[in-house]
This record gives C-alpha cells, structure tokens and sequence, in this order.
C-alpha cells in the first residue's frame, strides 16, 4: 500500500458549501470537498447520498445553486465538460461516454482534431500513433482502430481516462483531476487488480477521485476518504488505519429515529402465501433463489446497484425472462417473460422512473387511475364516464393526490402525487403483489409520509409487497423481512419484525 | 499482467502495425462492411446469369447497368449521408423535380430566350443546396424529426415545380452535358464515370475530415457527440445541405441525359434510392455505413431490376420486388436496441 | 363527494391567469378560429359560397378526406403513422370495379376485408418485424400502388350494367347524399369507439406512454395491429366511395390522399408524438382542408400551389403540436 506522500501536498481543486436543488428535494446541501494534488480520493455514499450530483457541477454538467469552486486558488465557474476538461478536470461515468461506433482513435481525439490535419485532411496513420502512446501507460492490448463497441468495459474505462488526461496534458493542466464513478462495478477481479495499478502510478502526475460503494478497496488503494450522506458531509479522513466498521458506521448515520417510517402501524404478515419464487434464476444476472412473500407482508431487498436485486424485480413482474424456476402467485404461474400475464395474475411494479415508465403524462389524473379497471366501469357494456368519475374521485380521495381536478394532465403533478397516482392506479386494481421500485425517489418530506403511509394501509389490507429503497433505514423501517443481495446472490435473510429491527450497521456489513 | 510501461517507450511500433499486403486488404474488407454487398452483387448476378441464360453478363448490358445506375448512385451518396447521422431525407423527389425544372428554363430551350450554358451545373446543384438547406434548417431549428420534415417540404417542392412547369415538357437545345456524359473515353460511359468519382469523393469526406467523422458520431450517440463538444446541428444541416446539393447535381444529369424537362423527372425516385441505400447496408439506426455501401446497393438493386427486365418481369410487379427487398434490408440493419420501442 | 384539496392560490395575479388562459388554448382551438376566419373571407368575397350546392360539394369532399383522416389518425395516435394509404386507396378503387362486375355486393364485404388484411400487415411489419411505421408503410406504400397498377394500369370505368351496386355510395336519403351519411357514421362510430372502448382507450394509452402501457399489462402488439387495421378499413371505405362516385377505378387516385389525410390529422392538433387529440380535432382539421381547398379553387388557385401550402401546413402543425419532452433527441 502506497498511503504516505513524501511531498508536500497542494489543494488542486477546492469545493465550498456547494447547494443544489431539485423540485422537492435537496440533493446536496452545503456540501465541501478538497482534492489535493497526487492522491487518491475516496468518495463514499448510499445511491442518492449526492456523490454523481456533485460530480456532475465539479465538470459542469449541473451548475450548483449556492457555493464556490476553486481552481489552485483561483475561483472558476465550470461551464460544461468541454469547459471543465480545458481546465483539467473529468470524470468518467459507469454508463460511459464513448461514442459505440467510432474507433478507440476517433473517440479519443473527437472534437480536438486540429493536430492531425494536413491540408484539412485527418492523418490516420498519425492519429493511431498517438492513440497507441497514449494507451501504453494503460496496460491493455487493444485495435485502437476497432470500434469501441467491441471492447470489454474495462478497456473503454482505459480509453476513457486516457482522453481526459491527454486533454488536460494538452490544455496544459499540470494536475489533471481525474473523477471515476463506481469504476470497478463492471470489472472482474484481474481486471480490478490492473485499474489500481494503473491508478496508483497515475498518481504522479494527476488526482483521481474513486467513488465507490465497496468500501474495502476504497480503504486500500486511497489516500483519504469523504463520506457523504443524505447530501451532507458527514467527514475527511485519510484512510491510514481506518477500520471498515467505523466507515460502515459514518455511512449510515446514527440519526435513526423511531418513528419516521410508521413502525407502530406495521402488523404481523398473515399465513397464506402470496408470491412464491422457486429456483428463479436469470444467467449473468441473478442465481437461482426461493422465499415466500406472505399477504400483507412487506420484503425488502437490500443490496447494491449490480447485485441483481433491479434485474430479479423485473423478471418477477414479467418485464424480463428468466431462465429457471417458476413464479406462483395465489397458486397459478403467470406465463414467464409477459408482463400482461403478471398483470392479470396480479402483480403490479411501480418504476423507478416514473414519468418515463409509471404514468401517460399528457392524460388525466383520472384516465391514469381508471386506467387497469376500465373493464370494470362499464354500463351495458360502454365504458360509463359516470363510473369513471366515481372510481377517479374515491381514489383521490383515499391517496391524497393533490390535484386542481381529475381532469388534470399528470404531468403537471409534483413527484409525490404523480407517485400517488402511480400507487392508486395499482391499488385499485385489485393487486395481489406490488413491486415498489424505490418508490420515495426525488419526492418531498411531507409526501415521503403519506407514501409510507399508503404502504401500511394496503399491507394491512393484506397486499403483499416487494420494496427496494433509497435508504438502509427506509428498508429496515418498512420491512417485515429484509433480503440481501450481494453479488447477484440472496446471501440472507433477517427478520425485521416490530421490536426485532436491526441496525444498519448490521445490514451493511453484509450489503457491501 | 504485463510489465509496466512508461511514457519514454511510447515510440515502440505495437505488433498490430505490421503486416503483409494481403493482411492489409484482408483487415480493410473486414473493417469495411461490405462483404455482405460484395457477396450479393456476385450473388444476383449469377442468379440472373442463370435466368437469362447468361444475357445479363453481355458487354452491352454490363454498359447499361452502369449507366442506369449512375444517377440513382449519386442520388443514394446524398441520402445516406441523411441516414448516417440518424434522419432521413424523404425531400428527393421534390428537389429533384425543382431542379429539373429551374435546369430546363435556365438552359437554352424552346420556351424561353434564357441559355446560361454550362452555368446551368452549378446552378442546379446550388438550387439543391439551397432546398437541402431549408430542409436541415427546419429539421433541427424548429425540432420536428426528419422524416415528416422532409415529406413537407417534397410536397412542397413538388408542388411549386409542377406549379412553375405547368405541364409544359421542355425540350433542351443544348446538347453538350448529353454528348458528355454518354461518351466513352474509358470504355464506360461518362455519366458512370461521374458517379464513381462522387461517390469516392463523399467516402473519403466521410473517413478523412473532420466533418465528415462527425456525421458519425452523430449518428452514433447525438446527446453524448453533442456533449462532447460537436456542434450537432451545424453537422446535420450540413448532411442535408450536400445530400440536396448531389440531388441537384442529379437532377442536371437526368434532365440532360432525356434531353427534356418536366416537374415529373423526379417521380418514382425515392423507393429504388432509399431501397438501395439499405440494401448498401446504410443502417436507419444512424452511424454505420459510407458512400461505398450506397454505392453497392445502388448496384445491386439496378443488377436486380435489370435481371427482371431481361427476364420480362410486369414492370409494376417490379415494383412490388423492390418494396419487399426495402423492408427486407431495412429489417436486417436496423439496431433495434438502440431504438428502444418502435413506433 | 366532496372536491380534492386545492392548491391556494395566494396572490391573484393578473399575469398569472392570462398565462393559464393562455396555457389551455389547445391546437384545436386556433384551428376552429381559422376556420372561422376563412369561411368569413370565403362568403365575403364569394356569394356562391355559401349556396346549397356549395356547401353539399364542401361536405362530400370533406367526408371523404374524413374518413381517410380518421384512419390516419388512429396510426398517428399511437406514434406512428401511415404512408401507404394512398395505395389502398387506389387498389381498392381497381379492385372494387372488378369485383362488382362478378360478384355484386359481395365486392362491398370483399374490399373492406382488403383493408382490413392490408391494415394488419402494417401492423405486423411494425410490431412484429420491428420497423418504423413511417419506413414500413413507405414500403408497402410501394408495394400495394404497384398491385393496383397490376389489377389495371390505366383507369377504368364500371360496365353500365353494374351501375345499380354503386347506389350504395351514390344515392341520396332524404336530400342528404349518402356520402355524407357515411361519413357521419364512421365519425360517430369511431368517437364511441375510441370514448367508450377498452381498445379504444388502449390506442391512447400505448401513444402516450408505450413503455408505462406495457408494464401495466396491455398487449401493447395487438393495440397497434387494430389501430393500422383500422386505418386500413378507412381506405378501404375511401377507396370504395371514391370509385363509386366515379363509376370507375384509377390506380393513381389515393396518391393525393396520404399529405391530405396526414395534413387534416396534424392541422387539426394531434401530436405526431402520438396519445393526444382526437375525433374532434380531425373533424376540424378535415374541415379547414375542405374550406380551404374549395376557396381556392373557387378563387382559381392552382392546385399544386394548394399541395405547396399543405406541405407548409404540415410542417408548422407538426412544429406546434410535437410533443419534444418526449424525446432527449429528434432525428
């Protein structure tokens, strides 16, 4: 491990109380963060702790509502990434940023070609050369002539860092700040292995910031640590004799209130099963699993992005196939990868995108609610709009959707009643089983509430439910049981039954 | 893992570099993407070697197959041009037919006392450009996807060009561009001649500017090319602009090659143009396939049509031939992952 | 039952509620107001316009182009569209002329099914092959044109003594053509279908939102397939008016049909984008067209001068309507 630094350290790039605002929520409240010259940092959080947010003002894709960003001393405003790059600072995200169909050349020198032109012709032969110089640091034996959509994940993450560090070798930034999110989830372990190789020799001439949510290779390969949660920093430490258990610990936050999650309306499951999983299992996705979700239980499963919790979800509610097992729901087997089969055997999914995938925007409140039971509104055969109006207003009422009328188009809703919608379409269909893909994402406090609130009423109603959330203590305060995924296996199974709750403390230890 | 390398060792010549002759073409033909076009040419013409009894590989029809592929080939290396950045151009009959038109009335005819010469190329291929340009300027300025864009603005133009024409069919008196480019210095016609030459000039515009890589990148991942800095609708009001320039040159061509005139020169051109452009394996997804793929395709579908003349297919049942072949191609080169639903 | 809670509104400002105002004004609305306008112009400067036997020749050709733009309709309601209309139009015109003459009324049943067959091709092409409908239906577009010029190259007119199976289309109820009344019905029976229907509703879900109709359990396939199908059926009907007010068929007549269908459609304000508008905002759409386009060739427009204008008017509806939150990026 290469944690000292003989020599003196400078602040190459400084964020102060930086603020950021989405309707209804606050992703990053006065959030500061140093990155100093020649090191490694780690920067840590839950999804939705506010970590690709503010990576996302540091190279200007988002401007930040409050705060300052400085430059080796000198205040800058980051004016998107072409901006943030000629200033020597990238990132490099999961998703990636390469152009599929262009060669590794082409995408490394796009949009700064000016070098290789003669006579306004671009030099191939000199283009190559280039991209090969700049790869040789990288480790990997690759076409640089071949399109980067046949590359292995791994080697695009190379080809990605090398453009930002040629960028910022050529705009002449003599620290180029390096920002890499949650690298190493598409990598296996040799793979692995080599980024933190290549990272740590790279550390004499830039600063790179790991975000990461495995916490292990964050304490070995970095420097220090910035832990951020719920939009706040919780602290700076460098990482030198640092235990997992106390990161584990600032991670979660110790602010864990009894009651914010209605626990003392939470009931004991009744016997009958609703949904069994048996040997359901999807190859390089998920492997094989079995529970039993009871009526009017609440199952949460817990675990990382990539730890195949999304993928199981979906298979569960038709959207995907899978390859083995079976799905019972109330003693028959919906027909696998139909999502209409699901439906009609009972099993509702609420996105996590929920204007993209939850609601028709531009129909009515109304149209949106009625819109599973419209074979149920219909007089002498015709779709009655009395009916409809009944059903829509009843429904409204019962969610507290706040809506100037049910003739409203959703998508002038906030998220929380667009959510409520969502929930009122599902729940008065008559379902058996509701998925909830993080259902409080991006909303409110005070509809945050009334959400957790509708949760407990139909779970008494005896309507079982599958949950992934945002937070480890919305998890643990909602659920009946909890279960935990890790590394597209079910690894446990803890009973979070009223006056059994555990701590998150407990459940992270085995999430990450 | 391999030994560290360090900045100081970049100049060492990586393996991949090297090679043979043979090794080269080998990896180009590869890298190329038109294997497959290579391999249907050879293939519809052996099938139709076979139907008419060997008539199709005669020299004179080889020399009319090429002739009667030049133009839609210099059609095709413009549209795809609209097709590689992700849209496509549904305006060519309606430049076309414009173009005609204004070509017939500028040069020396019986109608009117205009003569502007050999201006008359210019002029054509600038009235296409000027169409084209409209067409990107809508596309991208007002938001509208292209497809609908482009069949406004065809009715558009096929109506004033029909609107100016007024029926008349106008006879051109100036024979020079005819004589060109039916003339055979190199054994084929000029006018094939032309066409090859256009269409190696769009490839290497394609491979070896800076535009030319940004039409691709575009059509690749326009959000991410615009991200990175790509100037997205300048790059595709561009590939309208010179699709509509080479519809005007096209339009010279064929008004010059029927020695008349009329709003009607453009009728029927749209299907074989776009049919050959994707059975060139232009993909509708955007981003994949040049101008040589356009011109295989062109090739291919004019080997095709060709065979069924001489094997005295129904005329209008060749139509019928080409649709399918169009759906075909289309279903076969579309990226429907990218593309999400389809709607 | 008593109202929601209402949000308050805690200043009453005047910019505010002319902005509201302003924010539900829907395309319809500017469309009956330049109906409005050229009728106004039309009987101002014209006094034959507004005579018995102009208004019965603005109400056939309207319900006409009616029943072609409903059908268009429902392809653009759900995010598509269809280019291949006009080939319908003009194989069903061939065929029917035929078909009267050896089977009689059985050719009324024979060209409907056609549509409809046509329709689902369309349809299947786009669901399940998997093409655009806008590059699926130029195809078939083609294909279907080049059959009507194999059943006939060149117009031809029905044998006089068929003349009796054409009174279906051209006979008259009360005064009141039956070409209208035809109209008047598919209108009203599309309005309850699309009002009172669970497929209807469904063409309006899955053009709206295609991915959240699927999730939710719609067979999101067979949506698509009624709606291209039922776009057939009206150009089969268009096709058979249109050769039964003509005695004849002619393999190029629907070729007008597909900008006007698609220009009723969007000049009446539905959203190309697919799930808004409706019955209403064609009837209008279809409305302004044929006032526009008797007024013109009473003025003496030419007519391609008239198909440049439509091609505008496309353009600038689609401009208006297209919903672009829908898509990041618009190729």
């Amino acid at each position: 491990m290469e944690t000292t630094i003989s020599r003196t350290q400078t602040v190459v790039l400084a964020a102060e109380g930086i603020t950021r605002r989405f309707p209804g929520v606050t992703a990053l409240d006065h959030v500061s963060l140093e990155i100093r010259s020649n090191e490694i940092l780690g920067l840590v959080g839950e999804n939705g702790a506010g970590k690709s947010v503010l990576t996302k003002i540091l190279i200007g894709i988002y401007q930040a509502d409050e705060g300052r960003i400085w430059l080796n001393g000198n205040e800058v405003v980051m004016n998107g990434t072409s901006d943030a790059i000629q200033k020597g600072i990238g990132a490099v995200f999961q998703e990636g940023s390469l152009i599929p169909n262009l060669s590794v050349t082409e995408n490394l020198f796009l949009c700064h070609e000016a070098d290789f032109l003669q006579y306004g012709v671009l030099s191939k032969r000199r283009m190559a050369a280039e991209a090969r110089r700049l790869l040789l640091p990288m480790n990997i034996d690759i076409d640089v002539d071949a399109p980067v959509a046949s590359l292995s994940a791994a080697a695009k993450q190379m080809v990605e860092i090398a453009r930002v560090l040629w960028l910022s070798e050529k705009y002449g930034a003599s620290n180029p700040v390096v920002i890499l999110d949650e690298p190493t989830t598409v990598l296996n372990d040799s793979e692995r292995d080599t980024l933190f190789d290549i990272l740590n020799k790279l550390k004499r001439r830039a600063s790179i910031v790991f975000i990461s949510h495995r916490l292990q290779e964050v304490l070995e390969n970095c420097d220090r640590i910035v832990v951020l949660k719920d939009g706040q920093n919780v602290t700076d430490m460098p990482t030198a004799g640092l235990q997992i258990s106390e990161v584990e610990k600032l991670l979660v936050g110790h602010d864990f209130s009894g009651d914010r999650f209605r626990e003392n309306e939470q009931l004991a499951p009744n016997e009958p099963v609703t949904l069994k999983i048996e040997q359901m299992g999807k190859a390089g996705a998920f492997e094989p699993v079995s529970f039993d979700v009871h009526e009017g239980e609440i199952i949460s499963l817990v675990g990382l992005v990539g730890s195949g919790k999304e993928e199981l979800c979906r298979c569960i509610a038709g959207l995907d196939q899978y390859d083995t097992g079976s799905v019972t729901i109330d003693g028959t087997r919906p027909r696998k990868g139909s999502s209409r089969a699901a439906v009609l055997g009972g099993i509702g999914h609420v996105p996590i995108e929920r204007r993209e995938e939850g609601l028709a925007l531009n129909l009515s409140v109304a149209d949106n609610i009625n819109y599973l039971v419209l074979d149920k509104l219909k007089w002498a055969g015709l779709i009655s709009s009395r009916l409809e109006k009944e059903h829509a207003r009843r429904w409204v009422a019962e969610c507290l959707v706040k809506t100037p009328s049910i003739g409203s188009a959703c998508a002038g809703l906030s998220g929380g009643n667009q959510q409520k919608v969502i929930l009122s379409k599902w729940l008065s269909s008559g379902v058996r089983l509701l998925i909830l893909d993080h259902p409080t994402r991006g909303i409110d406090i005070g509809a945050k509430d009334e959400v957790y609130r509708l949760i407990r009423k139909f779970a008494k109603s005896g309507i079982a439910m599958i949950i992934m959330c945002d937070t480890l203590e919305e998890d643990i305060g909602l659920a009946n049981r909890l279960l935990v995924m890790r590394e597209r296996r079910l690894i446990g199974e803890i009973d979070a039954s009223p006056g059994h709750k555990p701590s998150p403390q407990e459940l992270i230890k085995l999430v990450v | 893992m391999r030994p560290a390398a360090s900045n100081t060792d970049a100049m060492r010549v990586p393996k991949s570099m090297s090679g043979t002759a043979v090794e080269v073409t080998k990896r180009w033909l590869r890298r190329s993407g038109i294997v497959a076009q290579l391999i249907s040419l050879v293939l519809v013409i052996a099938v139709f070697a076979l139907g008419t009894e060997g008539k199709n590989l005669s020299g004179a029809n080889i020399q009319v197959v090429l002739s009667l592929a030049a133009i839609p080939a210099i059609l095709a290396a413009g549209l795809h041009l609209t097709i590689v950045i992700g849209g496509i151009d549904l305006s060519l009959q309606g430049t076309v037919a414009l173009c005609a038109v204004f070509v017939g009335l500028l040069s020396r005819n019986k109608f009117n006392g205009n003569d502007v010469g050999l201006w008359v190329v210019p002029i054509g291929i600038a009235i296409g450009g000027a169409c084209g340009l409209v067409t990107g300027l809508l596309h991208t300025k007002l938001r509208i996807p292209s497809f609908i864009t482009t069949l406004g603005i065809s009715w558009v133009l096929y109506g004033l060009a029909v609107y100016i024409n007024r029926a008349m069919i106008i006879s051109l008196q100036d024979d020079r561009i005819q004589t060109f480019i039916n003339d055979k210095p190199l054994g084929i016609a000029n006018i094939a001649v032309v066409a090859l030459a256009i269409a190696l000039i769009v490839q290497f515009f394609e491979d070896r500017t800076r535009t030319g890589r940004y039409l691709y990148a575009v059509g690749g991942d326009e959000a991410l090319a615009k991200q990175l800095g790509v100037k997205v609708d300048r790059v595709k009001i561009l590939a309208f602009a010179v699709a509509g320039c080479l519809y005007g040159l096209g339009a010279v061509l064929l008004v010059n090659r029927m020695g008349t005139a009329t709003s009607r020169a453009g009728l029927n051109l749209l299907f074989p143009v776009i049919t050959a452009v994707a059975v060139g394996g232009v993909s509708l997804t955007g981003g994949l396939g040049g101008a040589k793929n356009a011109l295989f395709g062109t090739l291919i579908l004019t080997v095709l049509n060709n065979g069924m003349v001489l094997m005295a297919v129904n005329p209008y049942a060749q139509t019928a031939v080409n649709g399918v072949v169009l759906i075909a191609a289309v279903a076969l080169t579309l990226d429907r992952k990218k593309l999400g639903f389809i709607k | 039952m008593e109202e929601k809670p209402r949000e308050r509104v805690t200043q009453p400002d005047v910019r505010k509620a002319a902005m509201r105002l302003i924010g539900r004004v829907k395309p319809v609305h500017l469309t009956i107001v330049l109906i409005l306008v050229v009728g106004t112009f039309m009987s101002v400067g014209n006094k034959e316009f507004l005579s018995l036997y102009n208004i019965d020749t603005i109400l056939s050709f309207g319900a006409i182009l009616l029943i072609a733009a409903l059908g268009q309709m429902f392809a653009i309601l759900i995010g598509g569209i269809d280019l291949s209309v006009g080939g319908t139009i003009s194989l069903i015109s061939v065929m029917f002329v035929f078909l009267v003459h050896s089977v009689g009324y059985w050719a009324y049943p024979i060209c409907l099914a056609t549509g409809l067959v046509l329709g689902y091709i369309n349809g299947v092409i786009l669901t399940r092959v998997k093409i655009p409908s806008f590059i699926a239906t130029l195809g078939t577009g083609g294909i279907i044109t080049s059959l009507a010029y194999v059943v006939s190259p060149r117009p031809i007119s029905a044998a006089s003594d068929d003349y009796g199976y054409f009174a279906v289309v051209n006979g008259s109820v009360w005064g009141v053509s039956n070409v209208f009344i035809i109209g008047l019905v598919t209108f009203v029976c599309i309005l309850a279908f699309l009002r009172f229907s669970r497929a209807g509703r469904n063409i309006y879900f899955v053009g709206s939102n295609i991915k959240m109709a699927w999730m939710s359990g719609t067979d999101i396939a067979e949506t698509r397939n009624v709606a291209f199908m039922l776009c057939g059926l009206c150009a089969a009907m268009v096709g058979i008016i249109i050769s039964g007010v003509r005695y004849g068929g002619d393999p190029v007549v629907g070729t007008s049909y597909v900008l006007n269908s698609v220009a009723a459609v969007v000049v009446g304000g539905t959203a190309l984008t697919g799930g808004t508008g409706g019955v209403v905002s064609v009837l209008f759409g279809t409305l302004f067209l044929s006032l526009l386009d008797n007024g013109m060739n009473v003025v003496g427009i030419d007519q391609y001068f008239q198909q440049a204008l439509l091609g505008v008017m496309i353009i600038l509806g689609v401009a208006v309507t297209f919903d672009r939150t829908k898509t990041p990026v618009i190729k």
